[in-house]
């Protein structure tokens, strides 16, 4: 239940469009798969929104963005789904059974060469990459591309929303920072 | 003037060094081709050497003290097999011009200045490195004292002047390929080689364009594209180049491609036919001239017929291995992969004409003969390993063969006028078949190794890379033997269903992988092809996935995964010499004769492609798989070169001739 709440309270400072409600709901489990696709997703036009790489010249807050959460992260169901699709898409045969890579790239660490917060998953399946990746946008409505997202969370990889202002910089909650760079961080 | 007597004191110099290159006469024929370089050489070597440097002095007492040599092969040197190599025309025995070395895929050097007696003083005489990460599977060619070296994707194309000190690169050809084949590439973004000829160098892009480049100046003559890069299909292997036309195949058996094999001009690119893997006769090019020697290779349109309907469109087959030629005959011979998807019980029926190998005219592509070695394959056997030509003596009649280590771990002795198969025994550990039956050229399934949908199934050998992969082996008429480096592994598979999205892989097998009973992933060996049987191997920890060189001294060569690179007695099986490398080594070595007409043996060190794809960490304890690297090493006796030691003094001589705006050193 912290672990939820704690999840809500980001989804509320982060992401108005997000119930915090029906994402702990599901969270448990609670929901049905109808449900599930009738959740209220982040819009497309903010995950669109998220820039690929640092915005030049711009305030550390229009990062924020990185911030969205996936509703469906944690979510059995959902993680369910999302392996069935991850199978199914053959995204297993770049990526291995396992997910720890093959002809495409590792999912279970934490190295992400486009970024491994949920919203930057979302994106790279989406969009697709110029290396091999393709673009499921037209294949894949966004609710399964968060249910794939769930379920590569939950690999173990992955960058933890928390950390999302963080994450570019090659921060990990928990590390030593130095008196210095904690100042060059102040905005 | 006896010409065979000079062209022997050419030899004898040659082997000994009993003469340096600068003391050598004019008139050896065995060097001709190298006589305008030596022209260059000349005047610039007795001017360092003997001139105004007293350093040289040394140098100079050591060109005229002969090498001791020791050839403890001139006896005993009978042939094992009597089996001799088909491998006319040969490349100029100095040069390396095409992958193989020769039509006949022998990877065999007459050089023998590095033999059995002096092996064990091979040194590194000079390294390159390109710069890229990516499996380093092609070959170096060396034509016309320069050698050229390939880079896995972006696939760069260098030229190095062998003639100058330090190997300088001449010129760099980046061809830019697009980004997305380096995704769709299964096994790693390789390429397995350059092709020379009529002065171009031609290779595969992994994007799926041909390329011919200027030998001299390192300038584009032509690009075609061959296929479509989005829906998965890739080109990596080596063009083969037979008179006037190059023939080129693509990539792409877990992808669901439609596999092919095509002639282009050497001159213009322009592409003269195609042959597919699946379809109908027309499109496989099959015609009132194919004889298989198999009933159940005879009927009509059998590359659509032995599918579920409509499923040989993906079915693959695609032609990534090695071709090779027989002049005589007027044949050529490769193999195709793997169907696709790697989930059998999704394609029912014998899916002609993947796993097969094919013999076609190489004028028309029309196909002779085809022998399948896999039917309806299951565990991803395909048939692209190289065939080397032979002619030996079976049950006392000369049969003209060629001989094929399988992917499914069948080693082949086959005519290859008919297609009849005349031998074929394991190489290395399996258990997928339970025998061979010699009358249909099938070998018997073991049913419990019969993989389906969501089983677990253990202990299935070899696993999907096979017996053999694509490393290619090579043969001596020496010995009469064939060596290769093979695989002694299984694998625990189950199968999940798939379906077809393109740009995606159509692949469906779920993998773990181990080594075979004895714990060893790899061995190195001697395979005698009259009676399909072992002669001996050298057992190794880790996987042996390079190419084979054979040699004249008697000294074959190989490398290791984890980048041991061996020379071994050819007859004995017995390890002469071993130097650890930067990298696993699964490249190809080559031999050929420097400017200097020393003898040098060059291999690539940067191990990926499917050596990394395919080994789990976790098989063999204390496995740690070296990084990837991307250094060619070139090696000689005492690691002597014209480059080396106090020489390279003149090496600042030459440069600041060669370019004088930017030496320093104008005056001496």
């Amino acid at each position: 239940m912290d672990h939820c709440a704690a999840r809500a309270g980001m989804g509320m400072l982060a992401f108005a469009l997000l119930t915090p409600l029906s994402g702990c709901r599901a969270a448990q489990g609670g929901s049905s798969m109808t449900a599930q696709s009738t959740m209220n997703l982040p819009a497309e036009s903010a995950a669109g929104a998220v820039p690929l790489g640092q915005l030049a010249g711009a305030p550390a807050e229009t990062a924020t963005s990185l911030s969205i959460a996936n509703p469906y992260e944690h979510n059995p169901q959902a993680i369910q789904a999302g392996r069935q699709l991850y199978l199914q898409m053959n995204c297993a045969g770049c990526h291995a059974y396992n997910g720890k890579g093959n002809m495409g790239p590792d999912l279970t660490d934490t190295y992400w060469r486009y970024g491994g917060l949920p919203v930057q998953i979302y994106n790279t399946i989406h969009d697709g990459r110029p290396q091999g990746m393709p673009a499921w946008k037209r294949a894949l409505p966004p609710d399964e591309i968060w249910k794939l997202v769930a379920y590569i969370q939950s690999l173990g990889g992955t960058v933890s929303v928390s950390n999302y202002e963080h994450a570019r910089q090659g921060d990990r909650p928990g590390d030593l920072i130095a008196p210095e760079a904690q100042a060059e961080a102040q905005p | 003037m006896g010409r065979s007597a000079s062209t022997e004191e050419c030899r004898r110099r040659s082997r000994g060094l009993e003469g340096s290159f600068f003391r050598t006469s004019h008139s050896c024929l065995r060097v001709e081709y190298l006589s305008s370089l030596f022209d260059r050489f000349h005047s610039k070597v007795l001017f360092a050497c003997c001139g105004l440097l007293m350093v040289m002095s040394s140098s100079c007492k050591r060109s005229e003290a002969p090498i001791p040599v020791n050839r403890p092969y001139e006896t005993g040197n009978a042939s094992f097999t009597g089996a001799t190599l088909n491998s006319a025309p040969n490349d100029p025995p100095g040069e390396w011009r095409s992958q193989a070395h020769d039509y006949a895929n022998t990877r065999y050097s007459t050089l023998d200045q590095i033999n059995t007696g002096n092996v064990g003083k091979l040194r590194i005489a000079w390294t390159f490195s390109n710069g890229t990460l990516g499996g380093q599977e092609a070959a170096p060619l060396v034509v016309d004292n320069t050698m050229y070296v390939v880079t896995p994707f972006p696939d760069e194309l260098y030229a190095l002047d062998l003639t100058l000190p330090g190997e300088p690169i001449k010129w760099v050809f980046k061809p830019n390929p697009s980004p997305i084949a380096k995704g769709k590439a299964c096994c790693g973004p390789v390429t397995r080689g350059v092709a020379y000829a009529n002065g171009k160098l031609i290779y595969n892009l992994l994007d799926d364009h041909t390329v011919a480049v200027d030998a001299k100046t390192g300038k584009e003559v032509w690009r075609i594209k061959m296929g479509n890069v989005e829906t998965g299909e890739t080109m990596t292997m080596a063009p083969f180049v037979v008179g006037n036309k190059v023939l080129v195949g693509d990539s792409g058996g877990e992808m669901g491609v439609w596999g092919w094999i095509a002639a282009l001009d050497v001159d213009s690119g322009k592409e003269l036919w195609r042959a597919y893997s699946t379809g109908s006769d027309s499109q496989v090019r099959i015609g009132n001239d194919f004889k298989p020697f198999y009933d159940h290779m005879k009927g009509k349109d059998l590359g659509i017929g032995s599918w579920p309907a409509g499923a040989w469109k993906h079915g693959a087959g695609s032609v990534w291995g090695w071709i090779s030629y027989d002049p005589q005959l007027n044949l050529i011979y490769y193999g195709t992969s793997n169907p696709s998807p790697r989930v059998p019980d999704q394609r029912p029926g014998d899916n002609l004409w993947t796993s097969t190998i094919f013999a076609r005219n190489p004028d028309t592509g029309m196909a002779r003969w085809a022998y399948q070695t896999t039917p309806h394959d299951r565990w991803d056997y395909d048939a692209v390993n190289e065939d080397i030509l032979m002619d030996l003596r079976v049950d006392g009649q000369l049969r003209k063969v060629m001989v094929h280590f399988d992917r499914n771990a069948y080693g082949y002795t086959i005519d290859r006028a008919t297609g009849e198969v005349l031998k074929a025994a394991p190489f290395t550990y399996q258990n997928w078949s339970s025998g061979f039956d010699m009358k249909t050229g099938i070998p018997t399934v073991n049913p419990d190794k019969e993989p389906h949908p969501n089983v677990k199934l253990v202990n299935v050998c070899p696993p999907d890379i096979g017996g053999k992969d694509w490393q290619p082996s090579a043969a001596s008429p020496r010995t009469g033997l064939v060596y290769a480096a093979v695989f002694n592994m299984c694998m625990d598979v189950t199968d999940n269903d798939v379906s077809y999205i393109p740009s995606s892989p159509f692949d469906g097998m779920d993998m773990k992988r181990y080594p075979a009973p004895g714990g060893n992933l790899g061995e190195f060996i001697a395979w005698n092809p009259v009676t399909g049987k072992k002669v001996w191997g050298v057992k190794e920890v880790y996987l042996t996935m390079s190419g084979v060189l054979a040699t004249a001294g008697d000294v074959v060569f190989y490398g290791t995964t984890d980048g041991w690179f061996r020379g071994v007695d050819a007859r004995s099986g017995r390890v002469l010499w071993s130097q650890k490398l930067g990298s696993g080594i699964i490249g190809q070595p080559i031999t050929y004769l420097g400017p200097d007409h020393r003898q040098y043996i060059a291999i690539y060190a940067g191990v990926g492609g499917a050596a990394t794809v395919h080994v789990d960490k976790e098989a063999v304890k204390g496995f740690d798989f070296p990084a990837g690297g991307n250094s060619l090493y070139v090696f000689s006796i005492d690691g002597d070169s014209m480059s080396n030691g106090q020489s390279q003094l003149g090496g600042m001589d030459s440069i600041s001739k060669k370019s004088p705006q930017s030496g320093t050193s104008e005056k001496q």
